[in-house]
């Protein structure tokens, strides 16, 4: 089907969102909540449109939208720059101490105003954290509470079983709220402490105890398989090493 | 058939304001069969019923055919009820309705102003029936609309709703019959049937009386709906706090399976269909569709973008229709009657009645239901008596939490989804709370913005981030500590949560602060600016002190006065220590002369 | 902890109690208002069985748990008062009740008392505005309440009587 975006005709495909279909196109519509691993949340509201349709217009969030055909979508009107800037704003006032969300506050020319601001505060909610945790399978932290109490956390702010240590979360996060501390082979994340493993080839740090084991477990592989022993680099290098004999 | 008409029958009612004021002592008290009752009213015919609606005189007892009603009854009156007006024909006066207006009492409550304007659908069974009795609701009438709708074509049923015009009850008025539509020409399968009974606007008490005093009318509408759209399962979402609702649709739900009109092959016709009850979890945002949905799967209820209506993928993915409890109270009506009668009572673009729940600062405090269209004016001032005492009315919240204060300049608006909409507030589920000079308007938007910010599933910015932030500026101006560019700032942050917010209660979340701010702005100047807060409300800026003109030394407030604040002679004007007085009102509240005054 | 161990001798109620649902995800609510109804609270060995047995991460058992208002992490007391903060008992002065409640139990709302007799908590509407300001104690509601009317309904559960602050 064919959808209009910023007066460009693209060509889309059922099913997908606005936002992936614009993606395609190289227009860029700004987004803090959304990673393509995990689809649209339509959470942080940033990447917010206007979408046309038999005449009649509405503001819409891009990555949960689907497309259909014959829309018009604006990725930029008074309105919309007049959202992101003030979701910019509440975020920033939020969170002040990222420095992600300093740099957006000025990007988007945020007018000071009086409110009140948590001077240690990095969190956003953006929840990618919790996508990512569940993702790996091992859901050890999700969103307690509500409303503006809503935070990010382990059941009773605990060292949890079910985590694996493999800093999923602090990878995808974009504020660098979530802490990961390693020194002494042990890394601490979430109040608790992990072990780490050394990879075979290079004797870097690659992986947690826990998460080797959680992966040994899940994919039944043998204790000796690449992937328990060295880290994705060495892997990389091991496999281009077989492909090389392979070939040669 | 002659002879029954003869016996008499009792009504105690047994809804939650008048248990709370002793009704099922009352109801007891008769059930204990005190001077031989039972030889002129079976046990069967002393019935405890849902809400009679003006719960304010409450509890009732209502003796039928005579139809004798008492007010504020008392266990300990009902040998003398029976005495005078069962085994005799003599009305107790003292126990009559004393109509506000007229000052005169009053033995058939049908005939008061409170009633003579209601029109009684969604309710037409409420306070007539004994609820935990099918063969009550099969006697009015009851799943004899399930008959007809089984032998009529699915699409024509469908017809009917559509012709008949009804609007979603639960706030967002979307066309009923439409969304059936939708449902029934999807494909997949299976399909589920939703009622929302998750009332959680705090002022609002419909849905409740509908579920404790008419159970059978709900599981009738969704048996309809099931019929139509060709789906096996239906659930009730009731808020968990609501213990009469629960346990009276369980008995229905019971009851309907035992007698067939639930479970395999209904009434014969081949449908079959189950409800089950989820009891809510307490959360305000489950109210919205797709919140409500998420709870029942078993998630936190946080709702997801309707931009696929739930009638294609609602619950675990599939074709839902999901409507409120007055919305499928007035279903089975609508197929006895006929959509044409039904069309014919309300406004254009809103047909039928709507059910209020009627509180505050009004003299008749209950549940109304009225045709759409009727003006604020009757039902607050008509139907509720106006305001009480010498106060004087302030504005009107309509549409629960994320509604609007309307002010008496426009109390001759024809209620209706429309007009409410345009004035700035909103239908809602019909929470209608009046407002009088105690009240504080930006201490009332204060009031719904706290309650929203623990609300708010806190899933989307908007919605999280901007009731904060509103609520510090509001918190602010109530401390004494707001300045002027604070009300932009408002303005400016309530806009993007109603064009950017996730769901209804997120894009709702700023109604009662832009409303205010429109149509009492000067408050919140008097705030700011003066210092003041003229309805005495806020605290830090207000200061109450005894017109000595006005006084007359009457004593109550002193006598009432928690902390001792309030001294002076009897006879003589009194005056209020300011070191002491922690500023509750209770003094402003009990004087009959308006001597009581904010500085 | 004290609280544990009242769990511990109680695994056998607890079992049962789960056991009465299906282990589905959809039934994790009902498993808790039926564990909350039992231990007047949400034990947390509680939640984590109900985890288990519905097969749904700790976290989201959890996140519901915290999400839900109806439900407490901490136990209640034996009389748990629900003040209804609707916006009729709000305008009515519910205030004055909460405020009342608190400096004579010396509480705050969602606290408890130290001897477990009381606990408090506002809750949004209780759906009995006509008779409004009200409150529910242990499921009771009492009507058309002031600051001498509230004091009335403490002494009424035990508490401390009117002028003998504890």
């Amino acid at each position: 089907m064919k959808i209009l975006i910023d007066g460009i005709e693209i060509e889309a495909q059922p099913g997908e969102t606005i936002l992936e279909a614009t993606r395609r196109t190289g227009i860029h519509i700004p987004t803090l909540c959304y990673h393509e691993a995990f689809g649209g949340q339509g959470s942080c509201r940033f990447c917010m449109v206007e979408v046309t349709k038999n005449g009649s217009s509405r503001v819409v969030a891009s990555c949960t939208y689907p497309v259909n055909d014959g829309i018009e979508v604006k990725t930029s009107t008074p309105q919309i720059d007049k959202i992101r800037r003030n979701i910019a704003m509440l975020l920033y006032k939020r969170a002040p101490n990222s420095l992600f969300m300093q740099t957006l506050y000025k990007e988007y020319l945020c007018t000071e105003n009086n409110l009140v601001e948590d001077p240690y505060e990095k969190c956003i909610l953006c929840r990618l954290c919790v996508n990512a945790c569940a993702a790996m399978g091992a859901s050890a932290i999700s969103t307690v509470m509500r409303g503006t109490d809503k935070r990010v956390a382990t059941p009773y702010d605990d060292a949890s079983a079910a985590c694996i240590g493999c800093a999923a979360c602090a990878e995808v996060c974009p504020t660098g709220c979530i802490e990961v501390q390693e020194d002494n082979n042990i890394r601490r994340i979430w109040n608790r402490d992990f072990t780490m493993v050394a990879c075979e080839e290079c004797g870097k740090n690659f992986a947690t105890r826990e998460q080797l084991a959680y992966i040994a477990d899940r994919s039944k592989q043998e204790a000796d398989a690449d992937e328990l022993r060295l880290c994705t680099n060495c892997r990389r290098k091991v496999l281009a090493r077989k492909l090389e004999t392979f070939n040669g | 058939m002659g002879k029954k008409s003869k016996r008499k029958q009792v009504l105690v009612c047994c809804g939650t304001g008048c248990i709370a004021n002793g009704g099922l002592d009352v109801y007891q008290a008769f059930k204990n069969n005190p001077g031989g009752l039972f030889e002129l009213a079976s046990s069967d015919d002393i019935k405890a019923t849902g809400c009679h609606g003006l719960c304010s005189s409450g509890p009732f007892v209502r003796i039928l055919p005579d139809d004798i009603t008492y007010c504020q009854v008392k266990a300990g009156d009902v040998e003398e009820i029976i005495e005078k007006s069962i085994k005799g024909n003599e009305l107790i006066k003292r126990l009559l309705y004393r109509d506000p207006q007229s000052k005169k009492r009053v033995q058939n409550l049908e005939k008061v102003a409170f009633n003579s304007m209601q029109l009684k659908k969604a309710l037409r069974n409420v306070g007539l029936i004994n609820p935990e009795s099918l063969q009550d609701y099969l006697d009015r009438q009851g799943y004899q609309a399930l008959r007809k709708a089984l032998k009529m074509k699915p699409e024509a049923v469908v017809q009917e709703i559509i012709d008949a015009g009804l609007r979603g009850r639960g706030g967002g008025g979307f066309p009923t019959g439409l969304k059936w539509k939708a449902c029934q020409a999807t494909t997949s399968t299976p399909k589920y049937i939703v009622c929302n009974g998750d009332e959680g606007d705090p002022g609002a008490f419909m849905d409740e009386s509908i579920m404790e005093g008419d159970p059978h009318n709900i599981l009738e509408g969704m048996l309809i709906c099931a019929y139509t759209v060709g789906a096996a399962k239906g659930f009730i979402y009731v808020r968990d706090e609501y213990a009469g609702s629960v346990a009276a649709l369980t008995k229905a739900i019971s009851d309907a399976r035992e007698h067939g009109f639930m479970g395999d092959n209904i009434l014969g016709s081949g449908l079959n269909f189950d409800i089950e009850i989820v009891r809510g979890g307490g959360a305000f945002v489950c109210g919205e569709e797709t919140a409500l949905l998420a709870s029942i799967e078993g998630n936190v209820g946080e709702p997801w973008d309707k931009y696929v209506f739930p009638t294609e993928k609602g619950l675990w993915g599939q074709p839902t229709v999901i409507n409120n409890v007055e919305t499928w109270s007035n279903v089975p009506l609508i197929l006895l009657e006929g959509a044409k009668k039904f069309a014919s009572t309300g406004t254009a673009g809103s047909k039928g009645t709507k059910v209020f729940s009627l509180v505050g600062k009004v003299v008749n405090t209950g549940l109304v239901e009225v045709p759409m269209g009727t003006s604020l004016r009757d039902i607050i001032f008509t139907i509720g008596g106006g305001v009480p005492g010498k106060r004087k009315f302030k504005a009107v919240q309509t549409g629960g939490p994320s509604g609007g204060c309307i002010p008496e300049s426009l109390l001759d608006l024809k209620v209706d989804f429309d007009s409410l909409g345009q004035a700035g507030s909103m239908m809602g589920s019909g929470g209608m709370i009046v407002m009088d000079d105690r009240t504080c308007m930006v201490e009332v938007a204060r009031y719904y913005l706290q309650f929203l910010a623990g609300e708010s599933c806190g899933k989307c910015v908007p919605c999280r981030e901007g009731i904060r932030s509103m609520l510090e500026i509001l918190e602010r101006i109530c401390n004494g500590g707001g300045c002027l560019q604070d009300l932009d700032l408002l303005e400016d942050i309530g806009e993007t949560v109603k064009t950017a917010a996730l769901c209804a209660l997120g894009r709702t979340a700023p109604n009662p602060v832009l409303s205010t701010l429109k149509y009492f702005r000067d408050e919140y100047l008097e705030h700011i600016v003066n210092h003041r807060c003229p309805a005495g409300v806020c605290k830090e800026l207000s200061e109450f002190y005894i017109d000595a003109e006005l006084c007359n030394g009457c004593g109550l407030c002193a006598k009432n006065c928690p902390v001792d604040a309030v001294q002076g002679e009897k006879k003589q004007p009194h005056v209020i220590d300011n070191s002491k007085c922690i500023k509750c009102g209770e003094c402003i509240n009990d004087c009959q002369f308006l001597a009581v005054k904010v500085r | 902890m004290e609280t544990d161990a009242l769990i511990t001798n109680q695994s056998e109620e607890l079992d049962a109690i789960i056991n009465k649902y299906p282990g589905e995800k959809r039934y994790i609510m009902a498993i808790m208002h039926d564990i909350s109804r039992h231990f007047n609270y949400l034990p947390r060995q509680a939640l984590e069985a109900t985890a288990q047995y519905t097969g749904v991460p700790f976290s989201q058992v959890y996140s519901m748990a915290t999400f839900y208002k109806a439900f407490s992490l901490v136990p209640r007391g034996r009389v748990h008062f629900k003040v209804c903060d609707g916006t009729t008992c709000h305008i009515k002065g519910s205030q004055i009740i909460i405020d009342e409640i608190c400096s004579r139990l010396n509480i705050k709302p969602g606290e408890t008392t130290a001897d477990l007799q009381f606990s408090l908590e506002t809750v949004n509407c209780i759906g009995a505005c006509a008779i409004a300001p009200a409150l529910l104690a242990n499921g009771k509601v009492h009507p058309h309440l002031n600051a001498a009317g509230i004091r009335q309904v403490i002494a009424e559960y035990g508490g401390p009587e009117y002028g003998k602050k504890e």
